[in-house]
């Protein structure tokens, strides 16, 4: 017997990812999924962010890594809860990583739930965790031919940040030929440059945060399988 | 390694769809991958024998088809084929699509013995 089906695969984590987004959703919070290489600033900017944010509104942060809890150490002092998820060998989290995670998480009293997915920048674009948004980082050391190279990553991406422009004049960096492989990927994609370090570029990164807020709860992210 | 964890998906669904029929074997599956998954056919086949193992569809044939790429201008709402490092429209210039077609995995149909009859047949 032969039976014709014609049906989309969802994988696995798809369905996972649609119930965290749910739950989201059910608490108000919009959840970003901070992807780039590893030592972008990612934790960095995130420090900086929960306190930023604070009286006001509140975050927990939720980080992947194969290794060590050090990064969600370095959260917590700002953060309603920092969640150490190790991933051992794998390179990016899974949606059911965080959704075992959900169940520990005061998700009910958070504005925002930032997860700082595991330092790569192809497998954590394939996995859908169940995120309103995608923030890709790519920090001024790391050279100005990455988006070309990664296209996948910055084609999904909500936002580009460019991280470390304190670091600008050290070293040659184009930031011309980020935006221009940018637009071949992803026209209306904001791009905001900052530096954790020193402090610029916070306002348009806070300012853009609060307007998601506003505006993304229960969004989707670009392309991830529609529910 | 994400073909694994499509082909676990995979593996479900087909199992549901098979029980669904009454089938008690799963003898060939025709799958459609989409170009911009990245999913190379190679992996895909040994993640599939791998995930298939002890259920209704171990030892069946897995057939792969790549599809290419289709996105829809958002502007103009003209159709192109894009690469995977540019999706600017011919004619805007301008990178702002929705994905027709090539980013999805399609499950397409299945062959499977019945519990009647235990041949193959086609309908
Ligand atoms: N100059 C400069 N250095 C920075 C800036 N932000 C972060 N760094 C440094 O970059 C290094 C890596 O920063 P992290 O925030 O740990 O980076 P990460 O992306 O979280 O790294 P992984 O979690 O390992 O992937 C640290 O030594 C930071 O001090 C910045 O704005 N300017
Ligand atoms: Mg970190
Ligand atoms: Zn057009």
């Amino acid at each position: 017997m032969k039976i014709n089906v014609v049906k989309r695969v969802l994988n696995a984590n798809d369905l996972v990812a649609q119930d965290n987004r749910k739950k989201f959703k059910q608490a108000q919070v919009l959840a970003v999924n901070f992807i780039s290489s590893p030592g972008s600033g990612k934790t960095t900017l995130l420090e900086k962010t929960i306190q930023k944010l604070l009286p006001d509104e509140k975050s927990i942060a939720l980080v992947g890594d194969l290794q060590t809890t050090r990064d969600a150490e370095r959260l917590a002092p700002g953060a309603l809860q920092a969640t150490q998820i190790n991933t051992g060998m794998s390179c990016h989290l899974y949606a059911n990583q965080v959704a075992d995670a959900l169940k520990t998480l005061p998700l009910a009293k958070a504005d925002y739930l930032f997860i700082e997915n595991v330092g790569n920048m192809v497998c954590p674009g394939e996995f859908d965790l169940g995120e309103n948004l995608k923030v890709v980082l790519l920090s001024i050391p790391e050279g100005d031919d990455k988006v070309a190279k990664y296209p996948t990553i910055f084609r999904a991406a909500d936002l580009v940040l460019i991280t470390k422009i304190d670091l600008m004049g050290a070293l040659s960096f184009d930031l011309k030929r980020i935006q221009d492989d940018l637009a071949k990927l992803n026209a209306n994609v904001p791009l905001i440059q900052l530096s954790s370090l020193k402090g610029d570029g916070m306002v348009p990164w806070i300012q853009w945060l609060k307007a998601q807020r506003r505006k993304g709860i229960g969004a989707q992210a670009k392309f991830v399988t529609e529910e | 390694m994400h073909e694994m964890s499509i082909a676990q998906g995979m593996i479900e669904q087909i199992e549901k769809i098979a029980q669904d029929y009454d089938a008690i074997r799963v003898t060939k599956v025709e799958i459609e991958t989409g170009i911009l998954r990245q999913v190379i056919a190679d992996v895909m086949q040994t993640a599939f024998q791998a995930v298939s193992e002890g259920t209704l569809a171990e030892g069946s044939l897995l057939e792969l088809r790549e599809v290419p790429a289709l996105a829809e201008c958002r502007k103009c709402k003209m159709s192109f084929e894009p690469e995977i490092d540019n999706f600017l429209c011919p004619q805007c210039h301008l990178a702002d699509v929705k994905i027709l077609q090539g980013d999805e995995i399609i499950l397409k149909s299945m062959e499977c013995d019945s519990k009647e009859k235990k041949e193959t047949h086609e309908n």
